[in-house]
C-alpha cells in the first residue's frame, strides 16, 4: 500500500474533547487555600455540591453584597479594601461552582482592575488576582469578562512582583488562555508569553509549574508564531532542559505539554530539542509508566511529533532510549501492555511513526517486542486503538518509499505477521465507517495480495472473507474507496477471460494501461 | 435579462411548450430556453417565476426544474485555461440566488421546494461552507423563528443535505475547519429543536397529523446527527450525549398504533425514525465505544426487544436491518461478552436470525416477476442492506469470539430442516431452501480460486444428497427456486467438486439453459461458464477434449436460451458462449455460431439497449475469430463476409455505442491476414481518417489499434495512396493532448516500423516540430517518456545518424541540446522490460557517435543514467505520474471505451534480435574504447560509483574489457 508507510502528526484541529486534558487542566479554580485558618460561617454553610438551592441562593446574595462592599469600600483606605476582597475571593472558593456569574454581573471585574493598581500591597493584589482567576475558571462568558485585568496581571509578572502574586496571575492567566484562540492572541499581543516563560525558571516550584502550565495553553492552539517566539527567547532551551531533567513529575508533566506543542510546530524546533539533549531525561520517565499516568500522554506525543519528521530522528529517539530495559520500544512495548487504552492508542502511534522510519527501524521496532501486543490490540481492543495499532503493523510492512514509487514489502515482516492472524484485524478495518481506517485496510490487502508469493495473498483475503469486506465498499460515496475495492476486486478476484499470461508477457499491457489510476501504475507501459 | 412583465410572459409560454408532447415545438422552447440562459440574470428570473402565485403551478414546476439544472451545469466555474461552451453563472447573480433561495424554498408549495432544495445543495457543494457564509446563519435563524414544521423540516431537509458531505470525505485540515464551523453553528440549535419536537411528541400521543411532521422531523435530526458526528465525536455531543441518548431511547422503545401504515410496503414514520437512531447508536458503537459504554446494555435492550417484534413487511425492512446491524456490530466489539450466554446465543440465532434467513413471498414474487433484480440480490453481492444478508453477517459477527457454538448450532438448525423437508418435499420446501442459503452465505465469500470452503456441514455428503438430486431431476421445470439454489451452490463451490463429478452433470445443466425460469438457465449458463474459467495452476480445468462430447447440445440450448422470454439479452447466456467458444475446439461449429451471433448482432444493432451483454457478444465473436483463424486462417473471408454488412450498418447509422467494438474487430480480422490485403479494406480506409470519428474520446483506442493494423499490413498503399500526410495529422492531433498523447505515439511508432527511411524523410522535420512544440510548451512526464522511445525506436530502426541529422535539420545542434536537457534526465524513468531494453540499447549506441562530433563529455551523463536505467529496480527509479489530465476532455459524458480482451493485441519486440542489453551495453562499450581510448576515464568521472561497478560486472560477465 502506497499509503502505509507514512507517517502522522495528530491532527492539529480537533472537533472533539481535548482527550489529553481533563477539563481541570484547561482552565482550573484556586479553592480555599486548606492551611489557611479561617472561621467565618459563609465557609460552613456551603459545601461543595451546592445541591442545596437556599444554601446556593445565600451564597449569591452575599456576593453580591460583598461585590457592592467594595465598591463602597473603593475609595477607602487599603486594610479595610483587603478585608473586602478577602470576603468576596472567599465567597468565589468555597464551592466548586462558585458564585462568579453574580459577582460579574455585580460589576466585580472593573473594580478588581481597580485593586491591581500600581500602588498595591502585596496582599490586595494576591487577593484580587485570586478572585481573577476563579473568575476566569467560569463559562466562557465569564471567562472573556476578564479581559480588562489582562494587561496589569501581566505587568505583575515581573520580577519585583512577589512570587505568590505572580503564581497567582499566571494562574489567572493561565485560565483565560485556556479558553479561545481570540483570547491566547489578545495575551500572546501584550507580552504574556516572555513573561510567563521568564518564569519557569523560579526556584519556586508551585510558580514553575503554574508558569509551564499557563505556558501550555498560551501556546496550544497550534499557534507557530507563539512557539516560535518562545523557542527564540534567549536560554529557554537550556531552562526547558533544567526542568525536564530536574523537575518533580508534576512540573515534567506541565513542560512536556509545552514542549508537545513545541514540537508539534516544526522539525526546526525538533531538532533544537534534539541537540540540546532533552530526548534522553524525557524518554527515561517513560519507566515511571505505572506510577504516573499524566505524564506518559504528553511525553509520548513529543517523542511521536519528533519521530513524525526525518529518519535521523527516530535514530536521535531510538538513542535516548538506550538506558530503558529493551531500549525505547521495550518501553513502548510495555505501555502497550498495560490494558490503558489512551496510552496504548498513543502508544502505538509513536510506534507507528517509528516504523514508517528507515528499514533499520522497521526492523529494530519489529524485533523490540510490540509486535505481540500490537496484534493483540488490533485482535481485540477498541476502534481507536485498533486503528493505531494498524497503522503501527502496516508500516512495519512496507519499505520506504523513494521518489513517490509504491512501498516495496517487507516480506519477513509482512509473512510473520499474516501468519500471526493480523488479516482478520485488516479486514474488519474494511467493514469500519470509519474513513481512514476502511483506507488502511484496503491497503493491507492490496499488499498482502500483491506480495505474498504463488499467489497465497488473494486465497489468504478469500478465506478470510476479504472479498465481501471490499465489496461493501463498491458503492461508497467516497471515491477514493469505491475505485480501489472495485480495483482490487476487479484485479484479484474479477472476470478471468483466460489469457492473462499471454497480456502479460514482457510488462507490456496493452492500452487500458491508460485507464489505471495512477496509484496502480508503476508508471507508462506501452 | 431582467424580470418584466414581458419576460415571464415569454419564458412561461416557453416552460409551457417544454410540456408538449409534440417534439417540434418543444425542441423549439427547450433551444430558447438554451439560448435564454446564457444571458445574466436568467437564474434570478426563472426564481422569480418559481415563486410568482400568479404565474399557472404546472409553469412553475417546469420553471423550477429548468432552475436547478440551470444551477447544476452553470454553477461551477471552469478552470481559467480551458475553453468550456458552457456560460456558467456571475459572482454577483450568485450572489442574489444565494441571498435569495433559503426564502423561496421555505414558502413554495412541496414539489416546487424538492426542485429548490436539490438547487441549494448543489450550490452549497460548490460554496458552502466558504463562499457562502451567510448560509448557516440564515438557516439557524430561520429555524428559531419557525412555528409549523413545514418550514422546519424544509430547513432540517436542507441541513441535512448540506453536511452529508462529512460522511464520505477523508479527514483534513480544510474539512475539519468547515466541520467545526457546522458544529459551532448548529449543534446547539440542532439540540434544542429535538428536545423541543420531543415535548411535542409526547404530549401529542393521539393526534397522527400533528405526531407525524413532529416524527419526520425527529429523523432529519437523527440524519443531520449522523452526519455531524461521523468523522468524530464532537466536544458539544459527548457533553450532551446523555440528552441525546435518553431521547433516542425514547424513539426505539415508542410505539403508536395511530401511526401504523396499513400498506404493507410502506415503512412508518415512526420506523423510519427508529430506523435512523440504530443507524446513530450503531456509529457510536463502532467508533466510540467507550463514551457509548454507559447506555451500551439498554439500547441491546431496546433493539433486542424491537427485533423481537418487528414483522416481516418490505416495510420494515430498513428498520430490521439496520437494528441486526447494530446486534453485528456489538457481536464484533470489546463487549461481545452480553452475547456469551448460551442461552442468549440461541435465542439470537432462532428469533433473530432463522426468521429474517427464510424466503419470504417478496422474495419468490422477485424470482418469477424480476429475473434480473433478483439475481443482482441472490448472486451478485447487490444484497448490502437485505434482511438475508445482515441476518448472515449477524451470525458472521456472532461466530468472531463464538465460533464453535454457533458452527454446532447451525449445523444443527441445517439438519433439522433438511429433516422437516425430507417429510414433506412439496410443503417444505422453503426449509431446504433456507439450508442451502445458509450453507452458501455462512461460507466466506468466493471467487474464482475456490480457496474457501465450507465448516457448517460436510461438503460432499451436503453435495451428494441434497445438490445432485435437484441437479439429476429429469423435469428442468419442477421446483424452480431449489434448482436455482443447486445451481448456485455447485457454482459457490466449484472447485471443491471433483472433475468426473462435473463431467458428469454437465448434460443436466446444459438442459438447464433452456428451463423456462429465466434465473434458472442464467445460473445454469453463470455455473458452465464459472466452471470453464477454473484453473489449475496455469491451465484450466475444463480443457477442449472435455468439452467436445457436449459441444451439439450445449451450442442447441446456449442459443436456444436467446430466444426465450425476456432472457434474449442474457449477458449471462452471453457470457457462457464467449467462454466456450475461447476454449472448446469448435472445427464445424464456427460457421454456424457465426452465423447465429451475426444475426444477434444485426438485432441488437438497432437499440442497444443492454451494455454488458453486448460487450460480451462482442468478446464472443472476438473470441470465436480468434480461435477459428489461429488454426485456419482461410476462415478470415467468411468472418469478413459475414461480418462487414453489420459493421457497415454500425458506421453508416452511427451506433456509437458499438463503433470502439468494431474498430477492434476490423483491427483484428486485419491483424489475421497475411499482405496483399483485399481492396475492400482499402476502400474503407479514407473514411476511417474523418475528423469526426476521433473526436469521440471511446473511438480513439480501437481506431489507433485499427490504423496500426493498417500501416502493418499495407504501409505502402498507404504510402502511395499519399494517405500518410492524414494519418499523420490523426498523430499530429492525438499528441497534443495530455490525455492521448500516447496513442499518437502508438501511430507514429508503428508508423516507423514498417516504413522505409526514404518515406519516411519528407515528413521527419515536421514530426519533430510538432513534437518539440509540445515538449516546450505542456510537457509532461509521460509525454517526454514517450518520446524517448519513439526517438530509441527510431534509432534502433534507422541508426543513430539519422536521429541526429534529422533534429539538427529543424535547429542546428537541436539533437544535443535535447540529449543533455531531456533525453539523459528522464532516460531512468522508462518502464516496461521491452521499453527499456529499447531506450537503453538505443542510448548505447548513440556513444560512437557523440565521440566523432566531439561531444564526448555528455557520454559519462548518458551511461550514467542507462547504467541506473538496467541496475535500478523500476519501482526505485520510476516517478509516479503526476501530469493532470485535460479536464476540458475527461469532463461530462463520454461513452467508456471497452476493451475487448479475446481481441487483445499482441506486442512486438522492436529488438527480437537483442536478448539481453546489459550484454549489449558491455560489448558496444569495449568495442568503442578500443577506439577512443579516453571512453575509460569518461565514464570512471561521470558515472557514479555503484554505476561503475555493475559495469564492471557486466564486463566481467560477457568477458570483455574497456580499453
Amino acid at each position: 500500500g502506497k499509503g502505509a508507510g507514512q507517517r502522522r502528526r495528530q491532527a492539529a484541529l480537533t472537533v472533539g474533547k481535548d482527550r489529553r486534558e481533563s477539563v481541570v487542566r484547561a482552565k482550573r479554580l484556586r479553592r480555599a487555600d486548606p492551611a489557611e485558618q479561617w472561621d467565618g460561617d459563609a465557609m460552613h454553610i456551603v459545601t461543595d455540591g451546592a445541591d442545596d438551592e437556599a444554601a446556593y441562593k445565600d451564597l449569591e446574595d452575599k456576593t453580591v453584597a460583598a461585590v457592592l462592599n467594595l465598591k463602597d469600600l473603593a475609595k477607602e483606605n487599603t486594610a479595610k479594601r483587603i478585608e473586602a476582597l478577602q470576603i468576596l475571593r472567599r465567597l468565589l472558593s468555597c464551592s466548586a461552582y462558585p458564585p462568579v456569574h453574580v459577582a460579574v454581573q455585580a460589576g466585580v471585574v472593573p473594580l478588581l482592575v481597580d485593586c491591581l493598581g500600581l500602588d498595591a500591597t502585596e496582599d490586595q493584589l494576591l487577593e484580587a488576582a485570586w478572585c481573577l482567576t476563579n473568575i476566569a475558571s467560569g463559562d466562557p462568558e465569564q471567562t472573556r469578562a476578564v479581559k480588562p485585568a489582562l494587561p496589569l496581571l501581566i505587568i505583575r509578572l515581573g520580577e519585583n512582583t512577589p512570587a505568590q502574586v505572580v503564581e497567582q496571575c499566571a494562574w489567572a492567566i493561565g485560565n483565560v488562555a485556556g479558553e479561545a484562540e481570540d483570547l491566547r492572541d489578545c495575551l500572546f499581543q501584550l507580552g504574556a508569553l516572555s513573561a510567563l516563560a521568564r518564569n519557569l525558571s523560579s526556584p519556586i516550584i508551585t510558580l514553575a509549574r503554574t508558569a509551564a502550565w499557563a505556558l501550555s495553553n498560551l501556546i496550544k492552539g497550534p499557534n507557530p508564531r507563539a512557539v516560535l517566539e518562545l523557542m527564540e527567547m534567549d536560554g529557554i532551551i537550556d531552562i526547558l532542559g533544567r526542568l525536564v531533567s530536574n523537575g518533580d513529575d508534576e512540573l515534567v508533566v506541565e513542560v512536556a505539554w509545552v514542549l508537545v506543542y513545541v514540537t508539534s510546530m516544526s522539525d526546526v524546533h525538533c531538532s533544537q530539542i534534539i541537540h540540546a539533549g532533552l530526548l534522553a531525561p524525557l524518554v527515561a520517565r517513560l519507566t515511571h509508566c505505572r506510577r504516573h499516568h499524566p505524564l506518559m500522554i504528553p511525553i509520548l506525543r513529543c517523542i511521536g511529533n519528533i519521530v513524525a519528521s526525518d529518519n535521523s530522528k527516530c535514530d536521535d529517539v531510538l538513542l535516548a532510549g538506550q538506558s530503558l530495559p529493551g531500549g525505547i520500544i521495550g518501553a513502548l512495548a510495555r505501555i502497550l501492555e498495560t490494558g490503558q487504552r489512551t496510552l496504548q492508542k498513543e502508544a502505538a502511534w509513536v510506534v507507528s511513526n517509528l516504523a514508517a522510519g528507515s528499514i533499520s527501524h522497521k526492523v529494530a521496532v519489529f524485533k523490540g517486542g510490540v509486535v505481540p501486543p500490537l496484534l493483540h490490540l488490533l485482535a481485540t481492543s477498541a476502534f481507536d486503538v485498533r486503528k493505531e495499532a494498524a497503522y503501527a503493523l502496516g508500516n512495519l510492512c512496507v519499505a520506504p518509499r523513494e521518489q513517490g514509487a509504491e512501498g516495496k514489502p517487507i516480506l519477513e515482516h509482512l509473512t510473520v505477521l499474516v501468519d500471526r492472524g493480523c488479516l482478520m484485524g485488516f479486514i474488519a478495518l474494511v467493514k469500519s465507517p470509519d474513513l481512514e481506517a476502511a483506507k488502511l485496510g484496503l491497503q493491507f490487502l492490496e499488499l498482502v495480495m500483491r506480495a505474498l508469493p504463488n499467489g497465497k495473498g488473494p486465497k489468504l483475503v478469500e478465506k478470510e472473507d476479504g472479498i465481501a469486506a471490499m465489496e461493501e465498499l463498491q458503492f461508497h460515496d467516497n471515491e477514493e474507496l469505491r475505485i480501489m475495492s472495485n480495483i482490487l476486486v476487479d484485479q484479484y478476484f474479477g472476470e478471468d477471460y483466460g489469457f492473462e499470461e499471454e497480456l502479460e508477457s514482457g510488462d507490456m499491457r496493452t492500452e487500458d494501461d491508460s485507464e489505471y489510476p495512477p496509484w496502480r501504475r508503476g508508471g507508462l507501459a506501452g | 435579462m431582467q424580470y418584466t412583465q414581458e419576460t415571464v410572459k415569454t419564458l412561461s409560454q416557453c416552460f409551457l411548450q417544454t410540456l408538449a408532447t409534440d417534439s417540434e415545438p418543444r425542441k423549439q422552447a427547450e433551444n430558447f430556453l438554451k439560448q435564454a440562459a446564457d444571458q445574466a440574470g436568467y437564474g434570478m428570473v426563472i426564481m422569480q417565476i418559481v415563486c410568482e402565485p400568479s404565474v399557472e403551478e404546472e409553469v412553475r414546476q417546469a420553471a423550477a426544474v429548468n432552475f436547478k439544472n440551470h444551477i447544476k451545469f452553470r454553477w461551477a466555474t471552469p478552470d481559467s485555461d480551458v475553453s468550456s461552451s458552457v456560460i456558467s453563472i456571475q459572482d454577483p447573480e450568485k450572489e442574489q440566488i444565494k441571498g435569495a433561495i433559503v426564502k423561496v424554498m421555505l414558502s413554495t408549495p412541496p414539489k416546487i421546494q424538492s426542485q429548490i432544495s436539490e438547487a441549494l445543495a448543489i450550490m452549497s457543494q460548490h460554496d458552502f461552507p466558504r463562499k457562502w457564509q451567510t448560509l448557516l446563519p440564515e438557516l439557524v435563524s430561520s429555524l428559531s423563528s419557525a412555528t409549523d414544521y413545514t418550514t422546519i423540516n424544509g430547513i432540517l431537509q436542507t441541513a441535512n443535505s448540506i453536511f452529508k458531505l462529512f460522511r464520505y470525505k477523508f479527514k483534513s485540515n480544510e474539512l475539519y475547519i468547515d466541520l467545526k464551523y457546522c458544529l459551532d453553528g448548529f449543534c446547539v440549535p440542532l439540540l434544542e429543536i429535538f428536545q423541543k419536537t420531543g415535548l411535542i411528541v409526547a404530549a401529542n400521543t393521539a393526534a397522527p397529523a400533528i405526531l407525524k411532521p413532529a416524527l419526520i422531523c425527529q429523523r432529519l435530526c437523527c440524519r443531520i446527527f449522523y452526519s455531524l458526528n461521523f468523522q468524530e465525536l464532537p466536544e458539544f455531543f459527548e457533553e450532551h450525549i446523555a440528552d441525546w441518548m435518553g431521547e433516542f431511547h425514547k424513539y426505539l422503545t415508542y410505539t403508536n398504533p395511530l401511526l401504523a401504515e396499513n400498506d404493507p410496503e410502506k415503512t412508518s414514520v415512526v420506523d423510519d425514525l427508529k430506523a435512523a437512531v440504530c443507524e446513530n447508536i450503531n456509529l457510536y458503537m463502532e467508533k466510540n465505544e467507550e463514551e457509548f459504554q454507559a447506555y451500551l446494555s439498554q439500547f441491546a435492550t431496546d433493539v433486542w426487544g424491537l427485533l423481537m417484534t418487528v414483522s416481516l413487511n418490505p416495510g420494515q425492512d430498513r428498520l430490521a436491518t439496520t437494528a441486526i446491524k447494530f446486534l453485528t456490530t456489538v457481536s464484533k466489539s470489546v463487549h461481545h461478552k452480553l452475547f456469551a450466554d448460551l442461552a442468549t446465543l440461541t435465542q439470537i440465532c432462532e428469533s433473530i436470525v432463522i426468521p429474517n434467513v427464510r424466503i419470504r413471498e417478496e422474495d419468490e414474487e422477485l424470482f418469477e416477476m424480476n429475473h434480473v433484480e433478483y439475481i443482482r440480490r441472490d448472486m451478485e453481492g447487490s444484497d448490502l442492506d437485505t434482511r438475508r444478508r445482515m441476518a448472515c453477517e449477524l451470525v458472521k459477527g456472532l461466530s468472531s469470539h463464538y465460533r464453535e457454538q454457533v458452527t454446532g448450532m447451525f449445523n444443527g438448525y441445517i439438519q433439522s430442516m433438511l429433516q422437516q423437508y425430507a417429510a414433506n418435499p412439496a410443503q417444505n420446501w422453503k426449509a431446504k431452501d433456507c439450508a442451502i442459503y445458509l450453507v452458501v452465505s455462512l461460507a466466506p465469500k468466493q471467487a474464482s480460486s475456490g480457496a474457501a470452503g465450507t465448516d457448517l456441514v460436510n461438503f460432499e455428503q451436503f453435495f451428494s444428497s441434497q445438490i445432485v438430486p435437484e441437479l439429476r431431476e429429469k423435469d428442468v421445470n419442477s421446483n424452480s427456486l431449489l434448482k436455482a439454489d443447486a445451481l448456485k451452490f455447485l457454482t459457490t463451490f466449484r472447485t471443491q467438486v471433483p472433475k468426473h463429478l462435473t463431467l458428469e452433470l454437465m448434460p443436466q445443466l446444459i438442459g438447464f439453459l433452456v428451463a423456462e425460469s429465466n434465473v434458472v438457465h442464467s445460473y445454469a449458463a453463470l455455473a458452465i461458464e464459472k466452471l470453464l474459467a477454473i484453473k489449475d495452476g496455469k491451465q484450466t480445468r475444463y480443457t477442449s477434449a472435455c468439452l467436445t462430447p457436449y459441444l451439439q447440445p450445449l451450442f442447441a440450448n446456449l442459443f436456444g436460451a436467446l430466444k426465450l422470454p425476456e432472457s434474449q439479452e442474457n449477458a449471462y447466456v452471453m457470457r457462457c458462449i464467449m467462454r466456450v467458444l475461447s476454449i472448446a475446439d469448435i472445427g464445424p461449429f464456427a460457421v454456424q455460431c457465426l452465423g447465429e451471433l451475426t444475426k444477434i448482432l444485426a438485432e441488437v444493432c438497432k437499440n442497444p439497449s443492454n451494455p454488458s451483454f453486448n460487450h460480451y457478444l462482442f468478446e464472443a465473436v472476438a473470441a470465436l475469430l480468434r480461435n477459428a483463424c489461429e488454426k485456419d486462417p482461410g476462415q478470415v473471408a467468411t468472418f469478413e463476409n459475414l461480418l462487414f454488412p453489420v459493421f457497415q450498418t454500425v458506421l453508416e447509422n452511427d451506433v456509437t455505442e458499438f463503433a470502439p467494438y468494431v474498430f477492434q474487430i476490423m483491427a483484428q480480422l486485419l491483424e489475421t491476414r497475411r499482405p496483399p490485403i483485399p481492396p475492400t479494406y482499402l476502400h474503407i480506409f479514407p473514411a476511417l481518417l474523418t475528423p469526426l470519428l476521433w473526436q469521440r474520446q471511446a473511438n480513439v483506442p480501437g481506431l489507433v489499434r485499427l490504423l496500426q493494423a493498417y500501416l502493418q499490413k499495407a504501409p505502402q498503399e498507404i504510402n502511395q495512396g499519399n494517405q500518410l500526410t492524414q494519418v499523420l495529422g490523426v498523430f499530429g492531433k492525438l499528441v497534443g493532448s495530455k490525455n492521448s498523447d500516447h496513442q499518437g505515439f502508438f501511430i507514429l511508432n508503428t508508423v516507423v516500423e514498417n516504413l522505409s527511411f526514404e518515406a519516411l524523410s519528407p515528413y521527419m522535420p515536421e514530426i519533430w516540430n510538432v513534437l518539440f512544440t509540445r515538449l516546450q510548451f505542456r510537457s509532461t512526464v509521460k509525454f517526454t517518456k514517450s518520446l524517448i522511445i519513439f526517438a530509441s525506436l527510431f534509432g534502433v530502426k534507422h541508426g543513430p545518424q539519422r536521429v541526429i541529422e534529422t533534429i539538427n535539420s529543424v535547429q542546428p545542434e537541436l539533437f544535443t541540446t535535447i540529449l543533455d536537457k531531456i533525453w539523459i534526465p528522464n532516460l531512468t524513468f522508462i518502464s516496461g522490460d521491452i521499453e527499456t531494453k529499447l531506450c537503453s540499447v538505443f542510448a548505447t549506441m548513440l556513444v560512437a557517435p557523440l565521440f566523432q562530433s566531439s561531444k564526448e563529455m555528455l557520454v559519462g551523463k548518458l551511461m550514467n543514467s542507462v547504467m541506473t536505467l538496467l541496475v535500478k529496480p523500476e519501482e526505485e527509479r520510476v516517478e509516479e505520474d503526476k501530469d493532470v489530465p485535460d479536464m476540458d476532455e475527461v469532463a461530462g459524458y463520454v461513452a467508456v471505451y471497452a476493451q475487448l480482451h479475446n481481441a487483445a493485441k499482441k506486442e512486438d519486440d522492436p529488438l527480437k534480435d537483442i536478448k539481453d542489453p546489459k550484454e549489449f551495453v558491455a560489448k558496444t562499450l569495449a568495442g568503442v574504447s578500443q577506439q577512443y581510448r579516453n571512453l575509460s576515464a569518461i565514464l570512471q568521472q561521470g558515472l557514479e560509483p555503484a554505476n561503475m561497478t555493475a559495469l564492471g560486472q557486466f564486463c566481467g560477465a560477457y568477458g570483455v574489457t574497456l580499453g
